[in-house]
Formats: C-alpha cells, structure tokens, sequence
C-alpha cells in the first residue's frame, strides 16, 4: 500500500513541473549523440542506426503531436480570449521565429560546410594520380608476369621432352631452378599428375580454377596475378604441355611464381590507396545523404523541442501576469483580499509580492476607512439623537439656501412638518406655509452678513401669537448656516402673568381695604343725614350715597376679581368626571328658558385629575361670557358645548369646545381676549378670560378662540389626560 | 543478429514495402550419401543487380550468405500434422570484392579465411554458388526419415559500409536473396 503510493507520487513528482522538459533533453541530447555516434563507421552502434533513427522519427512525431496540441490549446485560448493568452501568443511567436530562424541559420552552414567538407575529401589530381600508380604498378607487374610466363612456356618445352619416369625428378629440379612456390602438371579432366611444393608444410598443390581449365582447352596460355593474404602477391601461370604422342592425354603445366617482396609490399599499398579511394568516393553520395539525414534529424528534433519548450516557458512566464491580471480585475472589482502565491525572486515574483502588499495594505486601508465610517455613522446618530433630544429648533441651511437638515423639536415648535421640506429652499418654505414668512424673511435677510445674529420673530399660529428667539451662527468654511430657536411664547406669557398678579394683588391690597369703610361711611351718611335734607333734596342723597354703595360695590367685585386672578392658591387636584362636571355647572344655567345648552356627551366616560372648584370656574367665566356676547348683540343664547379625547402629536389630549352664535369675536382681538382687560364687552371686570386662561395654563392646557364659520365663537380647550401636581 | 531484425521489422512497420525480391535462385541442391555419411552439393545463381554490380566495380565489399539447415518432420496426426524442429542450422558467409591491381574478383569465405580469385566477376559468382559435397553432420542423421534439407541465399546487407546501408535496406534493388529451398535426396 505504502509502496504504491510511494510510486504513485514519484510518478506525479516526475511528470509534473519541469522534469519532464528536463528529461526531453537528457533524452535528445543522447539521442543526437547516438545519432552521431551511429554514423561512424568504426562504431558497434552502426547496426543500431536504423532503430536510432526510427526512434528519433517516433519521438518527432511525438513532438509534432504534442506541438499540435499545444498551438490548437493556444489558438482556442487566443480565440476566446483567455487571459494571458495574447501575451503568450506574442511570446512563442517571438521565441518561435528566433528558434527558426537561427536553426535555420545553423543548419544551412552546417549543411554547407558537411557537403564542403565531404567533397574536400576527392579531388581529381588525387584521383588521377591513384589511377596512373595503380597502372604503374599493373606494368611493373606485368612485365614480371611476362618473364614468368616465357619462363613456364620454356619450363613445358623442357618437361615435354622428357618421358614421364624423369618427370618427377625434374620437375623437383626444375622447381629449384626457377624459385617457383609449386610446380604441378595436371590432365584437362582435372586430375593431378605431378606436383612439386617448394615448401615443404604443404603437402597439395593449388588446384587450378575452372577458368584455367576452360583457357588450357581452348589452347590458350593462362597468367594471372593472384592476391595472396600471406605473401601479398602470387604470379600463377599455365601453359599447355606439347604431345609427344597422339594418343597421350592432354596436359598443362601450373607454375606459381613468388612476386619480389618489394615489388609485392608496394603494390598492395598502391591498391590498398586506390580501392580506398574508390570506395569512399563512391560512399560520397550515401555518406552526404545519412550526414545531412542525421543533422537534419538533430536539427528537427533540437527544433521542436525548442518550440515545445519555448511555449512552457511562455506560459510559465505568463502564468504570473495572468495571475496579476486577474488579481488586479478582482481588486477592482472589490475583492481586497486577494492573495497570489509568489514564486521565483525575479522581477515577476517582486511584482506578486508587491500585489500581495498592496491588497494587504488595501484591505488595512478600507477596514481603517469602515471602521471611522462607523465612527462618523455613529457620531452622526449621537448628534441626531443630541439634536432630537434639544427643546430648541435647529435647522442647517448650505449656502444656497437649501434646507439641509431640521431636528425634530424645530418641527414641533413651527408646527411644520420641516422633514418634508428638506433639500427644498428657505423661499419655499413661506410658500408652502405662509405663516413662516416672517422667519424666513429674517433667515434671508442675514444670510448675505455672513455673521451670527439673534432677533426675535413673531409667527401667527393657529392658538395665537408665538414668539421665537432666533440665532444664526455661519458654518465653517461658509458652507450655510446654522438657524437655533426657542419657543419663548411661554415664558413671556409667564412673565406678562407673573406682572398681572403682581398689578392685581397691589390693587386687591391697596384698593380693597378702603372700600368698606367708603360703603359704609355711605351707608351711614343716608341713615343720618336723609332726615335731615329737605325732601326736595332726600331723592338725590338717596341717589348719590345709592351710586357711592352701587359703584364700591362694583368695585369690591373687581377687586375680588384682581384677588381672584393674583391668587395662586395651587391646585388640589382629584379624579373628575368630566361630563358630569360639565353637565353639573349647565345645570346651573338651565333656568332662563330663552338659554339653549347643548351638551354633545362623549361616548365614553372620561376622568380626568383636575381641581375641580377652579374648573367650575372656568366653565362659568366662559359660560358667562358667551351669554353676555349674545345678549349684547341681542342675539340668541344657544350654545353648544362638547368635549372628547383625542391625540395630537402621540399626546392623549382632552378637547373640550363651548361654541355660541353670538356676533362672533372681532379679528384683531382674537389672540388677545385671553389677556387682562381686553374686552370687548361693556360688562365685567376684563379678568373673566384671563383667569380662564391661568387656570387652564396651571393645568398646562392651552386654551384659545376661534371664529366659527357662520356666525359665533368657539372657545377651544386642550387638556392633557394626565395632570401633574404642581 | 536481434538488433538488425528489430530494425527490419521497424521498417517494415514504418514504409510497409518489400523487403526481399527474390531474384536469387538454387538450380538444384542433392545430398547424397558416400560412405556413412551425407555431402550436399548445389548450385546457386547469383544475377546482380546493375547498382551491385557497380558497388562491386568501386571495391566495396558484398557479403553473400548462404543458410543451410535440417528440419525433422515428427508426424503427430499421421499426414495431416507433424511436429518441426530444427536441429542444425549452419551459415556459410562470403565475401566478394574486386581487386583493382590484379583485375580479378576475389572470394573469401569469412568462416574459414580461404579466398580464390577470379578473372570474371561471372566465374567468381559461378564459384560462390557451387556448393561441392559439402558434409553434412553425422550426428544429427542417425536416419533420414522425416529429414529435410533446406537451403537459401542471400546478400547480407548490414555488411555494407554503415553509409550505405540505410540506403541498401530501403532500396530494392538490393534486396536480394533466395527462397528456402528443399533438397533433393539422391
């Protein structure tokens, strides 16, 4: 198990990276070198040519496919536009047009100078000149094959003569005599008659060739110069041996004759020179032929390995650029922690690391620019919820009037929904809301002063005048203004009350006391002195101490009236039904049948913790008023009371309305009836309304008219469902 | 010689064409017993071919081998199916050159070194295919039943100067041999 996985992995190790181009070219270099080696003629691996060259073949079509591969990954990449793939492309085309053309270069020379270096080898005068030694030597030769062969035809004349018991002997002598190696007669059916070796280690002579034979019948002389492995050279000869009878069979005499040592040695130089000579010069054409298959083969191989190789390493020097391309586009598209692996301590692998650095730094820069965006999020709710949270309004205006941004109490205090109105100009606003004009008359008038100012505005609401403190503070860098402003209505109406109690309890003081001695110092002077005037007189004391009592009387009432509003005796507050308090002071008025009340009950029963005498008050000052506005303008009594909860701003309110149809309430004094003797009324003190409204206020209502749409008024109070105690 | 053979058929696989136009032929081949034992005698023809003859003619060296071998036949289902097996084999190799100096065609057998010239390159050829009682080995003819002799010849092209032979083994004008021919049984 361990071993196969062992083996398994060094396969992968061995076909993966580099190695396998490394082992490409161990292989073809040895190849190449067995290629060369096979073409030596010396070499054992000759034999092997054949299967060297084929293999090399195999291996070229193999780098063909492979190639063919290659280019078509790289033609698909290219087409669809595969990152890196135009870079690589221009790569291996450079690479490849480099390789080319410098093999090109290469082999054309190494071509050249093969064929020149080959043809080098012959040269015509060599040649000419081998020719003329080798027919040299033939004449040298043949002029002692000629002396050999007169020397035979002598020795047959001899022999012939002498009858067959002699021959023996003689041819011995014979041999001797003419330093022949072998001397030997043979019949033409082949069969021996005599011989005789000069050396005496071999025992038969040399049998004669078929060509000897064929010569000696057609009656021809036979000479030849035989090539000898021992002794270089052998002259043989065959001569025809003369009848002496006709009935004796035919013979032939064979001499081999020895050629001179020196002549021999010289000779076999010569031959061995010229067949030398005219074997390589025939192997001229096969040899340029295998020379140029061979290095046409290397060159082929060297060529395709180098374009394999050369697109590895394209792609190898791609790979990284692709990677940086990409990184880059992820980057762009957002993803800062991209991380590419770095390989290599070039120029690339610098580049990577520096990638890597800058999505580093990236990533810290952007969580940095989070983190204080949060920050800045977060102090912008605390300055929202701040603003939210301020009494005061505040409204940001930029500098070309444009509300910006207005907190919720400015919302609240204008009475304006101002969040609609954002990113809408200041001029707008009195627009929309006419009854603003005034405050954006003076926001317009100070902006060009570029200065802080404060002013006091007066804005008509619906329940009356409202006066506000406004300040405006430039913004930095001129980019608007900052508007901050208090609703003082409350506390100038606090201070106008607190002055009128003050007025109220002085006169109350100074006033009342003095008052019941002057009623009853009238009184008296009547009872005393009306006996004593002459009648004619008596009507008239009657009517002036009468006047006296009447008019001190009218003014304890008003006093009591000043008394009444100047005291402050805290409320005693306790759970009320209202309808039933309402219904209990109608009650009171239910008498004058030419009064009509009508009391619009609420569904529902509504407590309310009030005080309940000071209430009472309230309802029969308000009660009283609208009956006396009627009567006054001799219109009819009807009046119509209602009250019921409701909400107004998520506050629980009571509502309650005392609507009459008398001749309503003149404009201009519709916002002032609440104040101290501003009535329009030719009875009363002028407090009636004013102490409404203390009491309502001490209950922390608010109370106001309004004109109904016919004719008549409508009193209008709000109350909140909860009252504190103050 | 696995090398050569591994190469042929490398060949063979790669160009698919002839390897061998037998143009070379046995005239007749006999053995023939004298004494106890059994001698062969056959004639070979060797016709050349022109590009042979001219490598011969610029004194490069032609090798000619002549293989000879005995089959015995072992019949296993009567006629129908015999068992072969070779129990000698032999190979006679020759080499003919032509000398330039002396003008003759000289025959060399590589086996035993003897060589004869020849004036014509017809005699030498004539002398290279006769084959003259040859002995054949005693030992492995105990009898003749079911033996045969068969006989071929052929050029021996790895022979040839390393440049030429790529060209020799592809060409077929050297692709010269006979076919395995049986011998008769005087």
């Amino acid at each position: 198990m361990g071993n196969g996985t062992m083996g398994l992995s060094l396969i992968k190790r061995l076909s993966s990276g580099t190695a396998p181009y490394l082992y490409l070219a161990i292989l073809l270099v040895i190849l190449a070198y067995f290629l060369s080696l096979a073409t030596q003629d010396s070499s054992q691996l000759n034999d092997l040519f054949l299967l060297i060259f084929g293999l090399a073949i195999v291996i070229s079509l193999l780098l063909i496919a492979l190639l063919a591969r290659s280019f078509y990954k790289l033609y698909h990449d290219y087409k669809n536009k595969t990152e890196g793939s135009r870079l690589t492309v221009r790569l291996v085309s450079l690479f490849v047009l480099l390789i080319i053309l410098s093999t090109s270069i290469v082999y054309g020379f190494s071509i050249h100078f093969l064929h020149r270096g080959i043809n080098s080898w012959f040269d015509v005068e060599i040649e000419q000149a081998l020719n003329d030694a080798l027919e040299l030597s033939r004449s040298s030769l043949g002029i002692r094959m000629r002396t050999m062969l007169r020397q035979t035809r002598m020795m047959s004349g001899v022999l012939s003569e002498l009858p067959d018991k002699d021959l023996n002997h003689n041819v011995h002598e014979l041999t001797k005599l003419s330093g022949a190696f072998e001397v030997s007669i043979w019949d033409l059916n082949g069969q021996l008659v005599i011989s005789s070796i000069g050396n005496n280690s071999i025992l038969l002579p040399s049998r004669p060739s078929e060509t000897i034979f064929n010569q000696i019948k057609k009656k021809e002389d036979y000479i030849s110069l035989d090539p000898s492995e021992e002794s270089g050279f052998l002259l043989r000869a065959a001569v025809r041996l003369p009848k002496k009878l006709p009935a004796q069979p035919e013979r032939f005499l064979q001499v081999i004759f020895p050629v001179d040592e020196r002549l021999s040695a010289l000779g076999k130089k010569v031959h061995n020179a010229y067949s030398n000579y005219k074997e390589l010069s025939y192997l001229r054409k096969p040899l340029i032929t295998i020379f140029t298959l061979t290095l046409s083969l290397i060159v082929l191989l060297t060529t395709l390995a180098s374009i394999w190789f050369a697109i590895w390493i394209s792609r190898r020097i791609v790979q990284p650029l692709q990677d940086l391309s990409a990184g880059t586009q992820a980057v762009a598209a957002g993803n800062y922690n991209m991380q590419l692996s770095a390989q290599g301590h070039d120029e690339v692998g610098f580049l990577v690391r520096s990638f890597n650095q800058m999505t580093q730094r990236l990533t810290h820069a952007r969580n940095a620019n989070q983190a204080s965006h949060r920050k800045l999020e977060q102090q912008t709710n605390h300055l929202t919820t701040v603003l939210g949270s301020l009494s005061s309004g505040v409204i940001t205006i930029d500098n070309k009037h444009f509300i910006r941004s207005a907190n919720i109490a400015s919302s609240k205090i204008l009475d304006v929904d101002l969040q609609q109105r954002l990113e809408g100009m200041v001029s707008n606003l009195s627009t929309h809301h006419p009854k603003l004009t005034p405050l954006t008359l003076v926001i317009e008038q100070h902006f060009s002063l570029k200065q802080s100012w404060q002013q006091q505005v007066e804005i008509q609401q619906q329940k009356g005048l409202q006066t506000l403190i406004c300040h405006g503070t430039p913004l930095p860098d001129d980019t608007g203004y900052v508007i901050v402003f208090d609703d003082v209505t409350a506390l100038l109406q606090a201070q106008r009350n607190a002055a009128w109690g003050e007025v109220a309890k002085r006169l109350a003081h100074e006033i009342k006391n003095p008052l019941t001695p002057i009623q009853l110092s009238a009184e008296r002077l009547q009872h005393k002195y009306l006996p004593l005037v002459p009648s004619d007189q008596a009507e008239t004391l009657t009517k002036l101490t009468k006047t006296i009592v009447q008019q001190v009387e009218a003014m304890k009432g008003m006093v009591n009236d000043f008394s009444d509003y100047a005291r402050n005796p805290g409320l005693t507050l306790s759970q009320q039904d209202i309808g039933e308090l309402i219904h209990d002071v109608l009650t009171l008025y239910q008498s004058n049948p030419h009064h009509h009340f009508t009391l619009l009950n609420s569904p529902k029963k509504i407590s309310l913790n009030i005080d309940a005498n000071r209430f009472r008050q309230v309802l029969h000052n308000l009660l009283k008023n609208a009956i006396e506005a009627s009567e006054e303008a001799n219109m009819p009594v009807d009046i119509i009371v209602s009250y019921h909860l409701m909400k107004q701003d998520s506050i629980s309110l009571l509502e309650i309305t005392i609507r009459d149809h008398g001749p309503g309430i003149a404009d201009d004094k519709l916002h002032s009836i609440f104040e101290p003797y501003a009535t329009n009324k030719q009875k009363g003190s002028g407090l009636g309304l004013a102490i409404v409204k203390k009491i309502i206020e001490e209950h922390h209502g608010h109370v106001w008219a309004e004109n109904t749409g016919d004719n008549g008024a409508c009193i209008i109070i709000h109350l909140p469902t909860t009252i504190e105690e103050r | 010689m696995p090398a050569s053979s591994i190469a042929k058929l490398f060949l063979l696989l790669i160009f698919s064409m002839p390897l061998h136009a037998e143009i070379f032929n046995i005239e007749y081949a006999r053995v023939s017993k004298i004494g106890n034992g059994y001698v062969l005698n056959a004639q070979i023809n060797y016709p050349l071919t022109a590009r042979v003859k001219e490598a011969i003619t610029n004194s490069v060296p032609i090798v000619f081998s002549q293989q000879i071998k005995l089959i015995r036949h072992t019949p296993i289902l009567g006629k129908y199916w015999s068992w072969e097996r070779t129990p000698w084999l032999t190979e006679i190799r020759y080499e003919l050159r032509y000398h330039a100096l002396s003008q003759q065609y000289i025959v060399r057998n590589l086996g035993t070194l003897n060589q004869r010239s020849y004036p014509t390159l017809s005699d030498a050829l004539h002398e290279l295919g006769h084959i003259n009682a040859l002995t054949l080995p005693p030992e492995h003819m105990p009898d003749t039943d079911g033996l045969e002799l068969h006989l071929r010849s052929e050029l021996d092209l790895y022979a040839l100067p390393t440049p030429m032979r790529p060209g020799a083994l592809l060409s077929k004008k050297w692709q010269l041999a006979s076919p395995w021919v049986t011998a008769q049984w005087d």
